[in-house]
């Protein structure tokens, strides 16, 4: 909390001032982002809770006329999810240990790999839709709760592959050192919050 | 960060010590400012030209109901009109004016930082607030809301195109709430000047910490629910109508576990600026420091505990109306400990009548009502005869208007010597608050027995039993604007021809007083150090390195002037 506390022209403010500064930049940035996270937790706590409210009130779930969901596919699919989480874990190790290139492999199977989850939800919406015929409009409360949750979750899987494509691409062109990389640890973090919510979707769809 | 050079910080010793040079040029300094006390400003000018378009639109509902038939505009516009006037009040005034306007001028200052966490981000937030404000408005010209600000479906599903632009327009200013919240929340937990404990923050510091998160957590769930009923209404995904297997009473669960907690969003910083015009002008430490702080805490929390007391004729099962019953009376308990604590701050002190003090006592009594009122609501049997009458109506503007709002006239007259350098006028001031108090009252305590007697509310015609009531209510709501006018003309002549306010023309001993005024753009010339609590009248001022901040003293903008 001492953040005044070099003095003008102190003798180590040449070299310490930068450094204490950028660590300290860094913790507000790392709470900052901490509590944006928090508050998208709550975006998918609401939507979640208006899914078990409807979900409790109805007769029966899946309602009558829809199938279950595919739940072996989906867990394929969420073995992908989880494995990106293994590989962007890895990836931020390695960086902290100046392995560029074993850290570049890492993001890089991330990315591949959260696409190739993306790739799974269309074709799991596609089935959905087509043979199943369950639309987000037409299907009552559980194609609005389903495709509304999974679809919030999918974007920001979008948004993540984009994210992280960037930051690769920003650590390719040197803006990130090996003590300076907080975009690196906001995205490992962000990767890490869509694998969790994760977690609880496929619960709350697939299992119970 | 990462591209600056050794050089270039060569004088900085992190980031209370790191400033940027002060921009130039009339857009980068009053437009698209990163400055918190600029941005503060702008929240401050936007939130009082949406009061006077909203104090309009509530003049055209008690115009309307001056006579039992009313006449004045049509029924339809009539919903157009109070769903507009519930909304805008909310969101468009008291919620950016408390958290983003005083919010972001004061809290940084009397926390001795230079800025709030994320300046830049500060800006974005600020920039959605007036967007959103010409959202709902516009939503006029294509069929505005009628269900009320809280917008309950079946009817808002119903309703034309305006009720989406009304969701977009409110997510959109939650958005704003939310990012602000995150800001203010970094900012004080990790800018405080050295020495500035927990226990040591201003009180009107604490209401702000306290708020924060609720505009953080509460305002997201508001946004699903937002979302949601956008996407029922424009894309037909069934969410809230039970003709499709959803459910109405969703919404009245999402909203209100939003909207509840807004209410403290709205009244806690108002609490907090109380907290400061009381003891500075009773010349007497605040009594119960810890219980005043620690009791916006408790409000805070407890706030999100008690949503369902909405919802008592809603057909919330009865082994729930209890617990939400007894939960909200608790939160008269920290409310209590707070109106103890101030009206024994004024018990034997050296009071200055001022218009601050003056609006400061007038919140004590007036939202003592509001508070008084709310015990009836909560309790379920009473609340089963008055839901939906005046009698809420009444109670909502005590607390909102005779809390919040009154709060916020305070605190304008208080801090606005530092905003401008220059002294409001007392005289129009103190009439100010006469003609409000007398006006306010006149109109909205006749409604608690209007509303007891069966008055409805959110209808544009009454029995004639009721007129007289209602007459004298719009009679007294048109001194309550003139009221307003007054203040505004007050405003505006102050800040060309006002005295010159000094430093500290108060006497008040928070930090941004010990500061000129209007402040620099880097606020502190030193980052000060504090050694105790602002409220011991009778002791030196707790603060150190403070010495050079009057004086002709270089800043450190000029030490470091053309580094970046």
């Amino acid at each position: 909390m001492a953040v005044a506390s070099l003095p003008h022209g102190a003798p180590d403010a040449h070299h310490g001032g930068v450094d204490q500064l950028y660590a300290e930049t860094r913790e507000l940035r790392l709470q900052g982002f901490l509590l944006f996270l928090v508050s998208d937790v709550v975006l998918f706590s609401s939507f979640i809770f208006a899914y078990l409210y409807m979900r409790s009130s109805g007769q029966g779930w899946p309602p009558p006329g829809i199938g279950r969901l595919d739940v072996a596919f989906a867990a394929l699919n969420s073995v992908v999810l989880f494995g990106s989480g293994a590989t962007m874990h890895y990836a931020l190790e390695n960086w902290k240990h100046g392995h560029f290139n074993r850290y570049a492999l890492l993001m890089v199977a991330t990315i591949i790999l959260g696409a190739a989850f993306l790739g799974g939800q269309g074709y799991e919406y596609t089935n959905l839709i087509y043979n199943e015929h369950v639309t987000w409009a037409g299907s009552g409360v559980f194609g609005a709760s389903f495709f509304t949750l999974t679809g919030m979750h999918g974007f920001h899987v979008f948004v993540g592959v984009w994210y992280l494509t960037i930051l690769l691409l920003q650590s390719v062109q040197g803006i990130y050192t090996k003590d300076k990389y907080f975009g690196l640890t906001a995205g490992t973090l962000y990767w890490h919050f869509v694998d969790v919510i994760w977690v609880v979707l496929f619960s709350i769809f697939y299992l119970i | 960060m990462a591209t600056t050079t050794e050089h270039e910080h060569e004088h900085s010793g992190g980031i209370a010590d790191h400033i940027h040079p002060e921009p130039q040029g009339f857009i980068r300094r009053y437009v698209f400012s990163i400055d918190h006390k600029i941005i503060g400003i702008q929240y401050i000018i936007t939130g009082f030209v949406f009061l006077m378009l909203s104090g309009l639109l509530a003049e055209v509902i008690r115009t309307q109901l001056l006579h039992p038939t009313g006449g004045f505009v049509s029924n339809d516009t009539y919903n157009e009109v109070y769903s507009v006037h519930g909304s805008a009040m909310v969101w468009l005034v008291i919620i950016p004016l408390v958290t983003g306007g005083f919010g972001n001028f004061v809290m940084p200052l009397q926390i001795g930082a230079r800025d709030v966490a994320f300046p830049w981000l500060n800006m974005l937030s600020f920039w959605m607030f007036p967007l959103a404000g010409l959202m709902l408005f516009s939503s006029f010209l294509m069929g505005a809301p009628v269900a009320g600000w809280t917008e309950y479906p079946p009817m808002s599903l119903q309703a034309g195109p305006g009720t989406s632009m009304w969701c977009a327009a409110i997510f959109l200013i939650g958005v704003s709430s939310t990012l602000t919240g995150i800001n203010f929340l970094v900012t004080i937990l990790r800018m405080r000047a050295p020495g500035m404990t927990f226990t040591r923050m201003p009180l009107f510091v604490w209401a702000q910490l306290a708020t924060a998160p609720l505009s953080m957590v509460a305002t997201t769930a508001l946004a699903a629910a937002l979302a949601a009923l956008f996407m029922e209404r424009q894309f037909g995904v069934p969410f809230y109508d039970p003709t499709k297997g959803g459910s109405p009473l969703l919404w009245q669960h999402m909203f209100w576990f939003y909207s509840h907690p807004a209410v403290y969003i709205m009244v806690l910083p108002a609490f907090g600026v109380i907290s400061e015009v009381l003891p500075t002008f009773s010349r007497k430490p605040i009594f119960g420091y810890k219980l005043i702080a620690f009791s916006s805490v408790a409000i805070a929390l407890a706030g999100f505990m008690v949503w369902a007391h909405h919802m008592f004729t809603s057909g919330l099962a009865p082994y729930l109306q209890l617990p939400f019953m007894i939960l909200t009376f608790t939160i008269a308990i920290p409310t209590g400990v707070k109106i103890f604590s101030w009206v024994a701050t004024l018990w034997g002190g050296k009071i200055h009548f001022t218009s601050a003090m003056l609006f400061a006592v007038g919140f004590l009594a007036l939202f003592t009502l509001g508070g008084i009122t709310g015990i009836f609501l909560a309790a379920v049997p009473f609340d089963l005869h008055v839901h939906g009458t005046y009698f809420v109506v009444a109670h909502f503007h005590y607390v909102l208007v005779g809390g919040s709002l009154m709060g916020l006239f305070a605190g304008t007259y208080y801090w606005f010597p530092k905003m401008s350098g220059r002294m409001m006028n007392e005289t129009l001031g103190k009439l100010h608050f006469w003609l409000f108090f007398i006006g306010f009252n006149g109109t909205f305590l006749p409604q608690h027995w209007l509303g007891i007697l069966g008055m409805p509310r959110r209808v544009p015609v009454y029995d004639p039993q009721f007129t007289s009531w209602n007459q004298f209510s719009s009679y007294s709501s048109y001194l309550m604007t003139f009221g307003i006018l007054l203040f505004f003309i007050n405003l505006l002549m102050s800040i060309r021809t006002g005295k010159k306010a000094g430093a500290n023309p108060w006497g008040a001993r928070t930090l941004e007083w010990q500061i000129p005024s209007p402040p620099h753009y880097y606020n502190f010339k030193h980052i000060p150090t504090v050694y105790g609590l602002p409220y011991d009248f009778s002791y030196p001022l707790p603060y150190s390195g403070l010495d050079q901040e009057l004086t002709d003293a270089p800043g450190p903008a000029s030490t470091l002037a053309g580094a970046h």
